[in-house]
């Protein structure tokens, strides 16, 4: 292996018609890495392939490869960054470790957590890297936090009081359980380590037209005597926030012997002018240091963190929001837990 | 509110404390200052605290026995401070004697208890209030105004937290005591139940609570409340009481209202300057209004004008309750309780 490893591009879409993080997030972040050389874009659908074809002339790649099989194919490919659509996530994900490279999964990995769990399953037996893109954890403020529980700081966790509020943007069709609520329950799970054994859930649309839920509140019963509270959601465009930006973004860790209080606006240089304010910070952001993840798991040859299995956990933990939801009561998730 | 000259015709109604214990204190104060109401006496079960603070109070006259107290003519109206199991009986002779009541939080203990209560106080025509000071507070007022005034749009979304070591501070006290305080969603939550409830404009129709004993496992109550509750409109809230939280020096008031047009916040850290001194670092609250004043001036237009729109209303003091109980039932099943349960399927 050499230092640089070669990445594919695959795949451009998201949930909904205009995310793409492919471009938005992965490429800037690949492009700039120094372990990482974007070596080849592929698409697996009409789409995908046409996008591919204008991204491979405008980064002067060779040619988008005709069909997915080939792509994984090129022996100058270490890593894909898949972004098909997710639907056919799950199999895109399972064909990449199936053709020995390992993997940058968008969120979420699979749209259900049986087929995260297929995908899980086949990231153990190859041993690659198989990371999905939870990058929030690695948000410079909730990093200081998971070391600061980690050494003890507040004693032992109990409960955490979780807001993720994001501010205009496109709502997602498949709704904000879908979409932004793998991102709060993974730093939770990422900073108190405790499995979720119960789940009741609350879906609401308050903000946006179509009939998708905007706002989920999640009761999670976790291990070890923890509980916490995720409101997650979207509202519309608030002028102090970039659209799409994140209105309020903070946890609350209680703990035996203390409290943290964890705010991801910060760190920040306000900025305040004749328009509503900004903010702005320097150094690498969470998309860096999620690759930063990759590179060092590739080099040492271990489980990602994230690794796949923690995203099957997050998929069962929405899977059994969306019951609870559709119930009014709460679930429980199964004892044993999927690996 | 009304303007009232301070020289009028007739003489200011006489106002009997009953309870003199830690509140009797904030609602002694606040009788002194106002021109419009005048302490008349002071009645405890125990003759040593009611003699020392009619004494602290200037002198008012003082008693054991309440029946005796409120048959006196210069006795108007009373201000219950005694533990929450009282309430119900002290409110009910309150009513037959024919006298207004501003009652401490919660009104009573049970759904029915709180309804009879109510019942009383409307067949003697007389008013009756729940204490439920934090409306009457700057903090309180400034996120109901806000809302009033359209500045989020509806409100949708709640979270309302306060934790603190001032919330009790003799872990012997009845409070702790389920038999006499009802338990912590009826002596504590009710206070946040009620906030969530008024600001957002919207009739609960759920609750799911849970509840821990943090500091204790021995304790009977539930030191930390997490109380979520659903609203007929699609809005919802989540509130945290807690006396749980370590370490004690803790003293959080956090707000956020996410309404359809804006978001509202009260930042924890905004609420005061941030001091710190030899002996460590806390927060310096700002000056702001006496609450339990404004909240004797609430209860003091209702007693001069029955019919005008009231701050507080008696079906708030019932829904309060019924949202404590529903809270201590659902941490006991570990479900959500509906109010149409608690209430017996009838409305307030
Ligand atoms: N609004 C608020 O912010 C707030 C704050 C604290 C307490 N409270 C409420 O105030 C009430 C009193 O609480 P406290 O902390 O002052 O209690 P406390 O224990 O300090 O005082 C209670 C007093 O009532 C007396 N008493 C007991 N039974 C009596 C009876 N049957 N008749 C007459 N007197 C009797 C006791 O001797 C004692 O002096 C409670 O209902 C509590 O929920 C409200």
């Amino acid at each position: 292996m050499s230092d640089t490893l070669g990445v594919l591009l695959l795949g451009f879409a998201g949930l909904g018609p205009d995310q793409d993080h492919q471009q938005d997030m992965y490429l800037p972040a690949f492009s700039t890495h120094d372990g990482f050389e974007v070596v080849a874009v592929a698409g697996d659908d009409a789409a995908g392939r046409t996008t591919a074809e204008r991204l491979a002339g405008k980064l002067g790649l060779p040619a988008p490869a005709a069909d997915l099989a080939t792509a994984l194919a090129d022996p100058a490919v270490d890593v894909v960054s898949v972004c098909v659509s997710p639907e056919r996530r799950a199999d895109a994900v399972i064909a990449a470790l199936r053709a020995g490279k390992h993997v940058l999964a968008d969120k979420p990995l699979a749209l259900t957590a049986a087929d995260a769990a297929r995908v899980a399953a086949v990231a153990a037996e190859t041993g690659l890297v198989c990371l999905p893109a939870h990058h929030q954890r690695f948000h410079p403020m909730i990093g200081a936090a998971r070391g600061a529980v980690a050494a003890g700081k507040v004693g032992l966790p109990w409960n955490v009081q979780a807001d993720f509020l994001v501010a205009g943007g496109t709502p997602s069709p498949a709704g904000e359980l879908a979409n932004f609520a793998v991102y709060p329950i993974d730093v939770v799970l990422a900073l108190t380590g405790q499995r979720v054994r119960r789940v009741f859930a609350r879906l609401s649309t308050h903000w946006s037209d179509g009939g998708a839920d905007d706002h989920a509140l999640l009761f999670l019963d976790h291990d070890n005597g923890l509980t916490s509270t995720i409101s997650v959601g979207r509202t519309r465009e608030l002028a102090d926030t970039p659209p799409a930006g994140l209105a309020l973004h903070r946890y609350r860790v209680s703990g035996s012997h203390g409290v943290l209080d964890i705010d991801a606006s910060r760190p920040a240089v306000v900025l305040r002018r004749a328009e509503a304010s900004s903010h702005t910070w320097h150094g690498a952001g969470t998309v860096d240091r999620l690759l930063d993840e990759l590179r060092a798991a590739i080099a040492a040859g271990r489980p990602s963190a994230p690794s796949a299995a923690d995203a099957v956990h997050i998929a069962e933990i929405v899977d059994a929001a969306r019951t609870s939801a559709a119930s009014g009561t709460p679930v429980e998730l199964s004892q044993e837990g999927s690996r | 509110m009304a303007r009232h000259s301070v020289i009028e015709d007739t003489p200011p109604p006489g106002v009997l404390i009953v309870g003199a214990g830690f509140i009797a204190d904030h609602h002694g104060a606040a009788l002194r200052a106002t021109p419009r109401a005048r302490l008349a006496g002071i009645v405890d079960v125990d003759a040593g605290r009611a003699s020392a603070a009619a004494t602290a109070a200037g002198g008012v006259a003082w008693s054991t026995d309440l029946g005796e107290a409120l048959a006196r003519p210069d006795v108007d109206a009373v201000i219950v401070c005694t533990p929450n199991m009282t309430h119900e009986p002290i409110a009910l002779q309150v009513a037959a004697a024919g006298k207004h009541l501003l009652m401490e939080k919660p009104l009573t203990i049970t759904v029915p208890s709180a309804r009879a209560v109510v019942e009383a106080f409307d067949a003697a025509g007389t008013v009756v209030m729940a204490a439920h000071t934090h409306r009457f507070y700057d903090y309180g007022r400034a996120v109901d105004d806000a809302i009033a005034g359209g500045a989020i749009g509806r409100p949708v979304f709640a979270r309302l937290a306060m934790l603190g070591g001032w919330i009790w501070p003799d872990w012997r006290a009845w409070v702790l005591d389920p038999a006499k305080s009802g338990g912590h969603a009826l002596h504590n939550g009710v206070h946040l139940l009620d906030l969530v409830s008024w600001w957002l404009r919207d009739e609960p129709v759920s609750v799911y609570a849970r509840g821990r004993k943090r500091t204790a496992e021995e304790l009977r109550i539930h030191d930390y409340l997490e109380m979520h509750v659903e609203y007929a409109g699609g809005a919802s809230a989540v509130c945290e009481m807690s006396r749980g939280h370590r370490p004690s020096t803790i003293d959080r008031r956090d707000v956020l209202v996410a309404g359809t047009d804006g978001v509202l916040q009260l930042p924890a850290e905004g609420w005061g300057s941030p001091l710190v001194t030899e002996s460590g670092a806390s927060l310096l609250p700002p000056q702001a209004a006496n609450g339990f004043a404004v909240q004797l001036d609430a209860w003091l237009d209702a007693i001069a004008d029955p019919a005008a729109e009231r701050a507080m209303t008696p079906a708030d003091a019932v829904r309060a309750v019924a949202l404590g109980v529903a809270t201590e039932l659902s941490i006991e099943r570990a479900e959500p309780v509906t109010l149409d349960e608690v209430m017996g399927g009838v409305l307030a």
